[in-house]
């Protein structure tokens, strides 16, 4: 594939903007990950449907292999371009149509930015129902491609639960319209819901229709300290009985600590907690919450706690859950991604702890996640003196010993960000092999060459 | 000493305001109201003060109708002792409202007033500087870092050319300027100490400030328009078209 020049793409790919400058080439063929080296033959910049339906026949042809890539913010590795592949990136397909009143909806090329669709919905006195930290670079078909989580999935549900339809070109070259923003369809297989979550390995996603909510109105944020994992649930529940919440996070205090450091915040609360939860709801009355906070305290599942009284106040305390990942960034940590029914949470909690004490005592792992989904996120930190290498082999082994825990646990080793390359040697802890090679036979038919992201997820 | 807090419900800093359809002023109905984010400040500050033994009372006072209790009662959340609510249904300007404050200390005697350099909704940033005037009292504006020793107080305040020192006698007015400090967070266990604090209710006809009906007459708003929607930029594909663009605009 080292034949892959400026005359050779001008050939092959007329009329397709591509780049093979180096920055670009080590820009487009990473993702946050920085799982391995970038090495891309090539970044092409399709600006519409025909032109990826041009690359993907060209591939095809001449037996290359494609990354889809769009803001290169995923977890997992799935957007690595490392071995000589063009990576076939959508930020050019970036058209965002007007809101669609009538039917609440909004059509929007793969490239958009996940924020702007909240903006856009926001002047139309709409909502956009997903939202997380890394909004401001993600793209919505590398979010529909992975099927994003977020912070609001206990109230709007995922990426998943937004596409009412879906524009994309399979493996084999053929243009897909599917469900062209229909509530209700019953004819047959939902192949939209198949593409979603398939990470780039079945199809490229060229546009969506996304759906919209009612502006959910004034909303307040809690944030309160809690004494152990085990109040975690009952907490939970508690709030979701007199609350109406639209996220319920929680965070160790290590957490909190980085963040500080990294962000030069001031601690929440006077006295510092083992473990905290963040919570937003509908607003409230005065009265309703704290006759809320008493019952909390009286049951020992809350210690202290701040609410916000202002916009501002709100994104003050939203910092100390959405920069974690960020302020972290710089340790390279490991991460795990994981999820149970949200009855388990305390069960898996508890014995993930004893396994880390038990056999790691020296990794520092900070936890934190969207308890109110069941998904946690495990961040193991490099202890100074171990070597990458052999950091990157005990945490491995750590693997071994989670996974085998959650499936204990009837759990997902990859909660909201992918398979990719990081957890693709463990996917049999979550799916059985009947469902793999279901799984292989239906790549097989949308991608007959194997064109599309080789390597990744299967 | 007693701290007196000026705070003004006004529109959260962060909704997007919109002038209402008939143009008779901007929308609030449904809209999230706060206290004035200099004022929040100014509260700080103060609890601040208080807490490092400076003062023994923290009073917050707001100005308007009904609807800025629910300001008072956060101010208390936060940590104030007392707040007064100087009712009244009239959007009154800033001099009307520096004679009713005026009016208030005489009752209060405080140490010192603080209050916001300005309120984000009509940006004004005149009411600190004329209660001073009235109460012939010193000021200091746009303070940046208060200290205080006995009987005075030194504000250090952000100037074009560096900082200023000024040394002021108390009692004296301080406006606060948006990095003096990051205001607190309302701990949930004082929501429900704050709805047992005094607030007590005042008509500001009771005060007998004699508020002066030829100025509130002065300064009229005659209309309110949204700012103007900015066009959307166009896209060249070279130095060369750019260039060419800007000179058939008459830009170079
Ligand atoms: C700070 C931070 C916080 C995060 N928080 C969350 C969170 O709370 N919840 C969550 O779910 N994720 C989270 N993520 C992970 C990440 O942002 C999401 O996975 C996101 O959906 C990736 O979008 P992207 O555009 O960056 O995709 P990329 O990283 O570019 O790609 C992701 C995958 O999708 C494929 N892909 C991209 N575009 C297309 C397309 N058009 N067609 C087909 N396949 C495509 C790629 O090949 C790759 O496999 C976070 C990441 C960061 C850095």
């Amino acid at each position: 594939m080292s034949d892959i020049d400026k005359l050779w793409l001008h050939q092959h790919l007329p009329g397709i903007q591509a780049s093979q400058q180096a920055d670009d080439l080590a820009s487009y063929g990473s993702d946050w990950s920085r799982l391995r080296e970038p090495a891309p033959a090539a970044v092409l910049f399709p600006q519409h449907q025909e032109q990826v339906a041009q690359i993907i026949d060209c591939a095809n042809r001449e037996g290359l292999a494609l990354v889809p890539s769009g803001g290169r913010t995923g977890l997992s590795g799935g957007a690595i371009a490392a071995d000589g592949e063009l990576v076939l990136s959508l930020e050019r397909m970036r058209q965002l149509d007007p809101v669609n009143h009538a039917d609440a909806s909004v059509r929007v090329e793969a490239g958009v930015v996940t924020a702007s669709i909240q903006q856009q919905a926001e002047r139309a006195g709409l909502f956009y129902g997903v939202d997380f930290a890394a909004a401001g670079s993600s793209q919505i078909g590398g979010n529909i491609a992975t099927n994003a989580g977020g912070i609001r999935v206990l109230r709007y549900g995922l990426t998943r639960d937004q596409v009412l339809g879906l524009e994309a070109v399979s493996g084999k070259g053929e243009l897909l319209q599917l469900n062209h923003g229909l509530i209700k369809n019953a004819t047959g297989y939902d192949l939209r819901h198949l593409l979603i979550g398939s990470e780039g390995t079945l199809a490229v996603i060229t546009a969506a229709t996304l759906k919209l909510w009612p502006d959910p109105g004034e909303r307040q944020v809690l944030l309160l300290a809690v004494d152990g994992h085990q109040a975690l649930l009952p907490l939970f529940m508690a709030a979701r009985q007199a609350l109406r919440l639209s996220a319920f996070e929680f965070f160790t205090h290590d957490c909190v600590r980085h963040v500080c450091a990294h962000a030069g915040l001031p601690p929440p609360l006077e006295q510092a907690a083992g473990m905290y939860v963040l919570l937003e709801c509908d607003a409230v009355s005065d009265e309703q919450v704290a006759a809320l906070f008493e019952q909390l305290v009286e049951q020992q599942l809350v210690s202290d706690g701040v609410i916000s009284q202002s916009r501002q106040h709100a994104q003050q305390l939203w910092q100390y859950r959405e920069r974690i990942s960020e302020s972290i960034a710089a340790q390279r940590p490991y991460k795990n991604d994981i999820a149970v029914r949200i009855a388990a949470v305390p069960e898996l909690l508890q014995q993930l702890d004893e396994l880390i004490q038990r056999h790691y005592p020296a990794f520092e792992v900070l936890w934190y996640g969207h308890i109110g989904d069941g998904n946690i996120h495990m961040n193991v930190l490099k202890p100074d003196d171990l070597s990458p290498a052999a950091f990157k082999q005990q945490c491995e082994l750590v693997n071994e010993q989670v996974f085998d825990c959650i499936q204990r646990l009837a759990g997902s080793i990859s909660a909201e960000h992918g398979v990719g390359l990081l957890k693709q040697p463990w996917l049999q802890y979550s799916r059985t092999p009947v469902e793999i090679d279901i799984m292989r036979r239906i790549k097989s038919v949308l991608d007959p060459g194997g064109i599309l992201n080789p390597g990744k997820l299967l | 000493m007693k701290i007196l807090v000026l705070v003004k419900r006004v529109i959260d800093y962060n909704v997007r305001v919109r002038v209402k359809s008939d143009a008779s002023g901007v929308e609030t109905d449904g809209v999230k109201m706060s206290i004035n984010p200099f004022d929040e400040i100014a509260l700080e500050e103060a609890l601040r003060l208080r807490e490092a033994g400076h003062a023994e009372e923290v009073l917050v006072v707001s100005m308007g109708s009904e609807a800025c209790q629910q300001q008072l009662r956060t101010a208390l959340a936060m940590g104030a002792d007392r707040a007064i609510h100087l009712a009244t249904d009239d959007a009154l300007q800033p001099l009307s409202a520096a004679r009713v404050i005026k009016a208030l200390i005489e009752r209060e005697q405080p140490g010192i007033v603080l209050l916001g350099k300005q309120a984000i909704d009509n940006d004004n940033n005149q009411t600190g500087q004329m209660l001073a005037a009235l109460w012939q009292r010193p000021q200091a504006t746009n303070a940046a870092k208060v200290e205080l020793a006995d009987g005075s107080v030194r504000v250090t305040r952000e100037v074009d050319d560096g900082l200023e020192v000024l040394e002021l006698q108390l009692p004296a007015v301080i406006t606060t300027d948006l990095r003096l400090n990051t205001p607190r967070f309302v701990k949930l266990p004082d929501i429900m100490k704050a709805k047992k604090k005094p607030l007590d209710v005042l008509a500001i006809t009771e005060l007998q400030a004699d508020i002066d009906a030829d100025a509130e007459q002065a300064l009229q708003i005659s209309d309110w328009q949204a700012p103007p929607k900015r066009g959307g930029g166009i896209k060249v594909d070279s130095v060369d078209a750019l260039v060419a663009e800007l000179k058939s605009r008459g830009l170079v």
